[in-house]
């Protein structure tokens, strides 16, 4: 729907935007979440219900040999008993459906299931899960994503080929062991590195992190006649829907999901995995069943962050403006590509290996492999938090090296509109000048270079890093009904918590002119409200906020045709529909500061300021939320975490030892707004619930290099990993990670 | 195992349950008596997110047997708010942006709330001190920490 309402350029509504956006924000759903009566999936019961425990695997790689569950069905109080047996060949995912719902024949990590219980009470159905027998034979396990793509590999999806794949024909693949595999190039690389002054080689890794929600995922399921309910933790119903009635083979029109509240996302709550085997338990014992994962189960078998290896090479002139860049990007996937949403399989963002920069030549190629790890899947602007790290740590190290103030490396090379960058496209987006110019004047940059370290205190260091991200795409419809004077607006958007609700009160309240107070928000189950394409993607502020924009637009269209005033036109329904298919992007920087303790590599970030383009602001406390948040948890991403495995098992499954961020963590932070660019979203708004959290890592990286001189080639940026290159001779220090020319 | 009668009071109201000695008092809460504003997190006391008051002290709600309540008073998010009004304290999480997805907010309001009555007027180490305890995943904590200021009449 190309040049849909929702997209023009905005006219005539300066008056009404100054009038209600500059009104106050008040969450919508403000009073039930500060009073506990907002519900999530977790908080919902239903009489009879049954409580659900799974039987996972505890090998990597594994055949089943046999599974008794004779003694788990006898015991009292078990009400359902079901096995691979059961559901086979049932598999899940949401673009590619390669994941057991239950395993059958052989188990791909430890945390693959095999068998599902449902009892009277969780206690019950944990001990029968107990019961269960299985008898594995153990399989060569493949735990590297460079070993997967050996000759000798196992294959770990011999039936690849039957898989079901959503929306057209897989991408092919060059080894089978792969879960995807792609590869851009623009411009006359050979070229670019042949006028080279110098040519720059480094190689970075990223682990495995958990999108560390604090609400576990739970589902509640039951059938009603032939309609399967559910109720869900996942934050793109529609799309469940569709996966359900794929893999289980139920009409889409007898399946209705129901997504509350959702405790936290990140990504990571797209997926699910208990669904489909409650549908079964829901069917086999005749009654509401209802599981809630255990953190250590969440952390264990769901999915993560991709582990990535990151391999850039780019060619420069004696100035450092990029001529040439190639890289390589290797993300393990882990047993399953079922996590991943887009039509690569890939995660998001995983070509961007130098996002930001003029780029006037480039060869990349990146994929996700298969191993007997946990699997992978989408987490908080996927891709970029592996690609931002490692690409701001090699500029970094490229202006370094050539005696290049790591700003004026930047300033030198970044994206303005119409530049060639990265995807070999003209740049439409932030005025990469502007960000930088912000962020000189902002962090007082020149005085921070040149602050004095006093003896004996910690070193200081700062440092800066770049990042870009894509404004959301897809399409989204929503109804608005007029009542009484009153408008309604229903949508199929769940709430994880940016302010959608909100958001789209003040669109709709700015458009047509009237009191926020007289646009109420209700959110719609799938059999409730039109087709929603999910939270995710960074769509929400301006697809769905755009849907909203429509509405209203309608809604006024209809009145003036009617001649009536809002108060007393009755009864009217129209529905709002927005398309979003251009590539703009935003642009965000930051400058950190940081104190290194030289005896101990102990790090601490003192300061922060980030610059952010994000165009025209509707909901300002929730904008400001997402980039203070959206920091916090690149913050951590920088310093403390990491799902740490040891043959395919996670070693850190709780937040006890899995550290995120506290409230004592969280240094001061500056936030500097750049608004006056307008972007594709409503009144020219940007999205900002993923633009924050990437760069976060390179950051930090490059203030501890400036402060003690020490390159930290990994995340996360530990006290360890400091020390370790602070006592490591001189002469091997020089050569680890990293070969230039 | 055994069955214990355990009466207590509940945001102000006498409530009795009867309770295996192993019940933890989340589920007592949750699934006994319908009160499902304490929500489970890491279910190992880590994360804040089932915190609630016993007596007025901060405890995790999500180890604590619920039979160590009998004869106790418990306060939870449900029973912040008297008479539907709301505290200084919630209204101030809305309008700061002291919460995102909601889901660690009634463990936060709950802590904030008793951060209040021990320092009523917070330093911000006070308040770091205080609420370190209650993980925050959505805001980076500074909007909790704008608002437990605004709350305290400090801004």
């Amino acid at each position: 729907m190309p040049g849909a309402p929702g997209f023009r350029p905005v006219t005539n509504v300066a008056d009404r935007t100054a009038s209600v956006l500059g009104d106050p924000e008040y969450r919508v759903e403000g009073r039930d979440k500060v009073t506990g009566a907002a519900r999530y999936a977790a908080d919902v019961a239903m009489p009879g219900m049954l409580h659900v425990a799974f039987v996972a695997s505890p090998y990597a790689h594994a055949r089943i040999v046999a599974i008794d569950v004779s003694d788990a069905r006898a015991l009292p109080g078990v009400r359902a008993v079901i096995t691979g047996e059961d559901t086979k060949p049932a598999r899940l995912g949401r673009r590619l459906q390669d994941w057991p719902v239950l395993c059958w024949d052989r188990v791909l990590f430890i945390g693959d299931r095999v068998a599902a219980i449902a009892a009277d009470s969780a206690a019950i159905a944990e001990d029968a899960a107990r019961r269960v027998r299985v008898e594995y034979e153990e399989l060569p396990a493949v735990l590297d994503a460079d070993a997967a793509r050996g000759p000798q590999a196992p294959v770990l999806h011999p039936d690849a080929s039957s898989y079901r794949y959503f929306g057209g024909d897989r991408p092919s693949i060059p080894h089978p062991n792969l879960q995807a595999y792609a590869v851009h190039r623009h411009g006359d690389v050979d070229a670019g590195f042949r006028a080279a002054h110098r040519v720059y080689s480094h190689t970075f890794t990223v682990p495995r992190t958990h999108q560390a929600y604090i609400e576990p995922r739970a589902a509640l399921v039951w059938l009603d006649g032939e309609v399967l309910h559910v109720v869900t933790t996942n934050k793109a119903p529609f799309a469940l829907r569709q996966q359900m009635a794929a893999s289980l083979g139920i009409a889409e029109a007898n399946i209705v999901v129901d997504a509350g509240h959702i405790g936290g996302d990140f990504g990571g709550k797209g997926l699910s995995l208990d669904e489909f085997a409650l549908a079964y338990l829901a069917r086999a014992s005749g009654r509401p069943v209802r599981s809630v994962t255990r953190y250590a189960d969440d952390m264990q078998a769901t999915n993560t962050r991709h582990a990535a290896t990151i391999a850039l090479t780019t060619a420069v002139d004696a100035d450092g403006r990029i001529l040439a860049h190639t890289s390589r990007v290797v993300f393990d996937g882990g047993a399953y590509a079922a996590g991943k949403p887009v039509a690569t399989l890939l995660p998001g963002d995983a070509m961007l290996t130098l996002a930001g920069y003029r780029v006037p030549a480039a060869s990349v190629e990146a994929m996700s492999v298969y191993t007997n790890q946990v699997p992978a899947g989408h987490s908080r602007a996927p891709g970029q938090p592996q690609n931002a790290f490692a690409a701001e740590s090699h500029i970094d190290l490229v202006a370094r090296s050539l005696g290049i103030d790591p700003l004026v490396m930047r300033e030198r090379n970044v994206v303005r509109p119409g530049d060639i960058d990265i995807t070999g496209a003209p740049w439409h987006g932030t005025d990469g000048a502007e960000v930088l110019a912000r962020l000189r004047t902002a962090a007082h940059y020149a005085e921070a270079r040149t602050t004095p370290h006093s003896l004996g205190a910690p070193a200081i260091g700062s440092g800066v890093a770049l990042g870009v991200r894509h404004v959301g795409r897809g399409r989204a419809s929503m109804v608005l009904r007029l009542s009484r004077g009153r408008v309604e607006l229903r949508t199929g958007v769940a709430d994880q918590g940016g302010g959608a609700y909100t958001l789209f009160q003040r669109i709709v309240a700015t458009e047509l002119g009237i009191p926020l107070g007289r646009v109420t928000v209700t959110r719609g189950a799938t059999d409730a409200v039109p087709n929603d394409p999910g939270v995710g993607g960074s769509r929400v502020t301006p697809v769905q906020g755009g849907a909203a924009l429509d509405a209203a637009r309608k809604l006024r269209v209809r009145l003036a045709e009617l001649g009536r005033a809002l108060a007393d036109a009755g009864d009217l329904e129209v529905i709002g529909e927005a398309s979003q298919e251009t590539h703009d992007a935003s642009m965000y920087a930051y400058a950190l500061r940081v104190l290194v303790d030289v005896e101990t590599g102990s790090t601490k970030v003192e300061h922060a300021t980030l610059v952010a383009d994000v165009g025209t602001v509707i909901n300002p406390v929730a904008l400001r939320g997402q980039l203070e948040g959206g920091f916090v948890f690149g913050l951590g991403q920088a310093l403390m975490e990491e799902l740490r495995l040891e043959d395919g098992r996670v070693t850190n499954p709780s937040f006890a030892d899995y550290k995120i961020p506290t409230i004592a963590d969280v240094p001061p932070l500056q936030v500097e707004l750049i608004t006056g660019d307008p972007g594709p979203g409503p009144f020219g708004a940007k999205s900002v619930g993923e633009l924050a959290n990437p760069a976060v890592g390179a950051a930090v990286a490059n203030a501890v290099q400036d402060a003690v001189g020490v390159r930290v080639w990994s995340l996360p940026i530990t006290a360890e990993k400091i020390w370790a290159e602070l006592t490591r001779p001189d002469e091997v220090r020089e050569v680890a990670g990293s070969a230039e020319d | 195992m055994t069955t214990h009668r355990v009466a207590f009071t509940l945001n102000g109201a006498a409530r009795a349950i009867d309770v295996p000695a192993d019940r933890l008092l989340i589920d007592a809460l949750r699934d006994e008596l319908g009160a499902t504003g304490t929500k489970l997190g890491c279910g190992i006391g880590v994360c804040g997110a089932c915190s609630v008051l016993v007596d007025g002290e901060l405890l995790s709600a999500c180890l604590l047997p619920a039979i160590f309540v009998d004869g106790h008073a418990v306060t939870t998010v449900e029973g912040l708010a008297a008479d539907g009004e709301l505290t200084a304290t919630q209204d101030a999480f809305i309008r700061d942006g002291g919460f995102q997805c909601g889901i660690c907010t009634p463990g936060q309001l709950v802590a904030a709330t008793a951060l209040l009555v021990e320092h009523p007027r917070p330093s911000p180490d006070e308040i770091r001190t205080w609420m370190m305890g209650n993980l925050c995943r959505c805001t980076g904590y500074y909007g909790i920490e704008r608002a437990i200021g605004r709350a305290a009449g400090m801004t």
